[in-house]
């Protein structure tokens, strides 16, 4: 029982950056900019929300009496930074017109270096930043009282559980709600589809481009500090990929936001089930010695698989990577 | 034939052909980079505690003139040129087919590995390990391009996914394949990495051809030759062959080039096949070098994505990648020059600003081209006198007309 608790609430806890990045790809996308700089930016988001959380505000009587305020406001603090340095891929993008790709390449390679030397600069030794340990949910926290639960619900529960899971759950039915229930979702995804079409019934084509990165931004920021709270606490100048998993786990929810949780979860499982099968011994080893590299190939060559099964249905919006040129109408 | 496949895209313009500013813009945009890299440690220096501002100039000045100082230092810009060189020119191979290999560090890695085996294991004569890797980097690169080309998925997906399961992949056949138990590949002491491949071959690794001693440099070998001739052949590939026309059509609209009768899946599975035998290669000279220690839990490599930094820097030219493959090669040689004073990241700061402005190449040439234009414009505003005095040659034709009837 422990073991499915552990595995489900590590397939939770990791799905979360990824649903948050992915959110984050397809508001950038529905409006018709590829957003290949996820990654970076959610290395921003991580580098400042960590700096806040653990640096500005991690000693002060505040931050002790009210953890959570803590990092709800560090989560702030995240999005708005992902939200101005996605700024810098839509300026190109959009207004100059460069290639998409290549001007989130370029963001891609900036954020790593930067955080590298922004957090030397302020600690002088090291590029990795703890996080305070107050940052975790407790039942304490909550003031439960748990000693007579289960260990596995437990372990379901609180194994991992941080503001940011709330969060991301409000994120994702919020994204739903304004992408398809709202006059500004319904002119966004028109944006990504035909945006001549929107310019010519007067949507400012331009400025919605805007808002979607931006908004990207913000998402793809929240997820990096979501990264770093999951990933040991601890702010890395490196999200492992997972700003380009993200990119994936988009492109497998088909750009729609339910669809994305469950790709998350699903690309998220097998992920837990190659970290766990190196520690469990009811998983085949197939006479191959460190076995665990291949369950570490599973959770890729799956989704590659799931990819080529649902491709027919695939669609991505129609305009995505195509400069708006209102000369072109 | 040939004549009709360099019929290059250049409209037209008051007579005169638009020209093309991309060599200015990536040099602008070095420009740009440099000077706005240095700005940033000028601006770290401020906000440090202890700032002196003698350690810039110091850092900027050996930045940019070590590697200039020595032969051994000289050499280190070709020896970390040469690698990235090839994978520049196998994402720029897959870019002029109008698809993002992001998968180049993925088919290094693998490529490199067989490379290593073929070396050690097998013990092939370094260039017959080389063809291995490229082959085996050849067949990596087929799979996105089979998954694009029959299930139209996004490439960009397939080769970041690869990438992770080459390195996964690599980790199992390091462990289950190659005679590891016979510790022909392990080093005995630390079982983690694998030994150095003249301990076993001397033949497989990259010849040097004296250049070791002349430029007194352990790191020099004729890699840079391979790398250079390939991409020879690649501009030759691209520029003069049917297919090389076929991959261009294709990158410029795959349904047109569909309509004209060119197999496009067929295009997009080879095209992607070549970028990734390209990348494979990449990774055999890298580690056939055999200056690189080659360790197990090896993340990602570097190379692959510094390739795509060289391939946008040359507008995805092969000729152009030999120029900025050797650019990137000297900034990455010259990184140590930063050591000491400031982190080795500047230089990927640098290199990040200069992707950036690259990035407005576009933008830039379209500048570059107004201003022609305008000049243009002036010119023919003070030859405005040529029209009419054709005008008053027409009419005194028909009065003359007009006078003879």
């Amino acid at each position: 029982m422990d073991i499915i608790a552990i595995i489900i609430s590590n397939t939770i806890v990791f799905a979360i950056p990824l649903l948050l990045g992915a959110l984050a790809g397809m508001f950038s996308e529905r409006s018709g900019v590829i957003n290949i700089a996820l990654e970076g930016i959610m290395i921003i988001g991580s580098l400042f929300a960590a700096v806040f959380l653990s640096t500005l505000v991690g000693d002060t009587e505040w931050a002790i009496n009210h953890p959570q305020m803590a990092v709800f406001v560090s989560i702030l603090v995240s999005g708005v930074a992902g939200g101005l340095f996605s700024l810098l891929l839509a300026y190109a993008s959009i207004k100059l017109k460069a290639n998409q790709v290549i001007s989130g390449t370029a963001l891609n390679i900036f954020a790593p270096a930067f955080a590298i030397l922004f957090a030397y600069s302020i600690y002088g030794t090291t590029s990795d930043i703890s996080i305070p340990r107050f940052a975790r949910i407790t039942p304490a926290l909550l003031g439960w009282n748990v000693s007579e639960w289960p260990s596995w619900i437990y372990t379901l529960v609180f194994k991992g559980l941080f503001l940011t899971t709330p969060v991301a759950i409000i994120l994702l039915v919020v994204s739903f709600v304004v992408l398809y229930k709202t006059k500004f979702g319904l002119r966004l995804r028109a944006c990504g589809e035909h945006p001549s079409a929107a310019d010519s019934v007067g949507v400012k084509v331009i400025r919605m481009r805007y808002i979607g990165v931006a908004i990207s931004g913000v998402l793809a920021g929240i997820g990096g500090f979501a990264f770093s709270l999951v990933n040991g606490l601890t702010h890395n100048p490196d999200v492992l990929g997972y700003g380009f998993l993200a990119l994936a786990v988009m492109i497998f929810g088909n750009w729609k936001p339910f669809r994305i949780l469950f790709a998350a979860l699903f690309f998220s499982f097998f992920k837990t089930i190659a970290v766990v099968s190196s520690t469990l011994d009811f998983f085949p080893t197939f006479g191959l010695s460190y076995v665990e590299n291949l369950y570490f190939i599973l959770p890729y060559v799956i989704t590659l698989l799931v990819l080529v099964f649902t491709s027919k249905q695939s669609r991505a919006p129609k305009a995505e990577g195509i400069p708006y040129d209102p000369g072109k109408r | 034939m040939f004549k009709f496949l360099k019929n290059k895209k250049t409209p037209q313009f008051n007579g005169k052909k638009e020209k093309n500013y991309t060599f200015l813009a990536s040099l602008i945009a070095i420009i740009a980079g440099l000077l706005l890299g240095f700005l940033i440690l000028f601006l770290m220096e401020a906000v440090s505690a202890e700032s002196d501002f003698r350690i810039p100039f110091i850092a900027i000045k050996a930045f940019l003139t070590d590697s200039f100082s020595a032969r051994k230092q000289f050499f280190d810009i070709f020896y970390y040129a040469a690698p990235i060189l090839l994978t520049g020119l196998s994402v720029g191979f897959a870019f002029k087919a109008g698809l993002f290999n992001i998968g180049a560090a993925g088919q290094a890695g693998i490529g490199g590995f067989f490379g290593v085996i073929a070396a050690i294991s097998w013990g092939l004569p370094w260039w017959a390990a080389l063809i291995v890797a490229m082959i085996v980097g050849f067949l990596w690169g087929l799979i996105p391009g089979l998954l694009k080309a029959i299930y139209n998925i996004n490439e960009v997906i397939t080769t970041i996914m690869l990438n992770w399961a080459s390195l996964y992949l690599v980790r199992l056949l390091f462990w289950n394949v190659g005679n590891a138990e016979e510790k022909t590949l392990l080093n005995s002491i630390k079982p983690q990495e694998v030994d150095k491949i003249f301990i076993h071959n001397p033949g497989g690794v990259i010849p040097d051809w004296g250049l070791q001693n002349f430029f007194n440099s352990d790191n020099a070998n004729i890699g840079i030759f391979v790398a250079i001739l390939v991409a020879i052949v690649m501009h030759i590939l691209l520029n003069k062959t049917t297919f090389g026309f076929e991959v261009k059509a294709c990158g410029l609209n795959k349904n047109a080039s569909k309509y004209a009768g060119i197999k496009s899946a067929r295009t997009i599975i080879l095209t992607m096949g070549i970028a990734g035998g390209l990348a494979g290669l990449a990774g055999g000279v890298y580690y056939l070098s055999d200056t690189i220690q080659y360790t197990i839990n090896n993340p990602l490599l570097g190379i692959g994505f510094d390739g795509i930094s060289v391939a946008l820097l040359a507008s995805s030219s092969p000729l152009g990648v030999i120029a900025s493959g050797t650019f990137i090669g000297f900034l990455r040689a010259s990184t140590d020059s930063f050591q000491g004073y400031y982190e080795a990241e500047v230089t990927n700061l640098i290199l990040s600003i200069i992707i950036y402005f690259s990035a407005f190449s576009l933008i830039i040439g379209q500048i570059l081209n107004k201003i022609r234009k305008n000049k243009n414009k002036n010119n023919l505003d003070n030859a405005n006198a040529e029209p009419q005095v054709i005008q008053a040659k027409k009419s005194s034709d028909s009065e003359e007309v007009e006078v003879t009837k």
